[in-house]
């Protein structure tokens, strides 16, 4: 069987970035980016574009009275009132 | 605080049980609220309501099933059936002639070496990814926002939002191209790169 090419493993990335490929298509495009530098440089860059986004937007400041106003409603509410 | 009536038997388990569990979810859950509302006064009571109907079901949530993707499905839908209707959506980019790698090949067109592009990305301020992703329309935002910033699977997205997971591998796909498209205006903007 033929390893596969760049053009294969470019449209992979994505799925291959977010964990989403069955294991041997994931072991096929990992072996590709090992030996191709094109590749490997755009997987890692989505890679680090992954990362940046989780870091930038996914860590702002509770505000001090929202963590006070959900325990109010926690010490108020009757837990199981359907 | 009101703490007069006497609670039935099983509910400091249950208060405590969620206190443990579904309390530390409350930063990522502000964050995703934010990315929703677009502002902090909303983002607030959508987390609290969120917070307060989760409370009322809690004894139905079976333990040991997938408490995040729970709380993210209230969330959505909260916000979806709340929040949604009071804000006017953003003009829907065009985003089919975007190609595969958008935001890398005019990073590299503008002379940025591959070994450098993330570190423009990763120098624009945080504000500017923000309001990049939040200008998405809402289906795009919502996927990239679950899968790339929270890091749900494909199945607990489409779990999440009711769709199939096709559909949220479109979104997801689309999504990132038009995001990738509002950061290099944004990159541009900045004076990131030189034309």
């Amino acid at each position: 069987m033929c390893p596969i090419d760049c053009r294969q493993v470019l449209t992979q990335i994505e799925l291959y970035l977010d964990g989403e490929l069955d294991v041997s298509l994931h072991a096929e495009v990992h072996e590709h980016l090992g030996t191709c530098g094109n590749c490997a440089d755009r997987s890692e860059f989505q890679r680090r574009l992954k990362d940046m986004l989780r870091a930038k937007c996914g860590c702002d400041e509770v505000p001090a009275d929202l963590l006070q106003r959900v325990h109010a409603m926690l010490h108020e509410t009757p837990p199981s009132f359907t | 605080m009101a703490r007069s009536q006497a609670a039935p038997p099983d509910d400091p388990a249950l208060k405590e049980r969620f206190e443990r569990q579904v309390l530390p979810l409350l930063p990522n859950l502000y964050s995703a609220a934010l990315r929703m509302t677009r502002n902090p006064a909303d983002a607030e009571d959508l987390v609290q309501e969120t917070y307060l109907r989760a409370y009322r079901g809690f004894s139905g949530f079976e333990e040991g099933t997938n408490l995040r993707a729970w709380m993210y499905r209230i969330l959505t839908n909260t916000f979806i059936n709340s929040y949604r209707k009071k804000q006017r959506e953003p003009v829907t980019v065009q985003e089919d002639d975007l190609d595969e790698w958008y935001l890398y090949d005019k990073l590299g067109e503008n002379g940025v070496e591959p070994s450098a592009e993330a570190e423009v990305i990763r120098s624009m301020p945080d504000e500017d990814v923000q309001r990049a992703l939040e200008a998405l329309p809402e289906g795009f935002r919502l996927a990239v926002l679950l899968a790339d910033v929270e890091g749900f699977s494909y199945k607990e997205i489409a779990e999440i939002l009711g769709i199939p997971i096709g559909t949220v591998m479109s979104r997801l796909h689309r999504g990132r191209r038009a995001l990738e498209k509002a950061l290099w205006e944004r990159v541009r903007e900045r004076g990131l790169v030189s034309d």
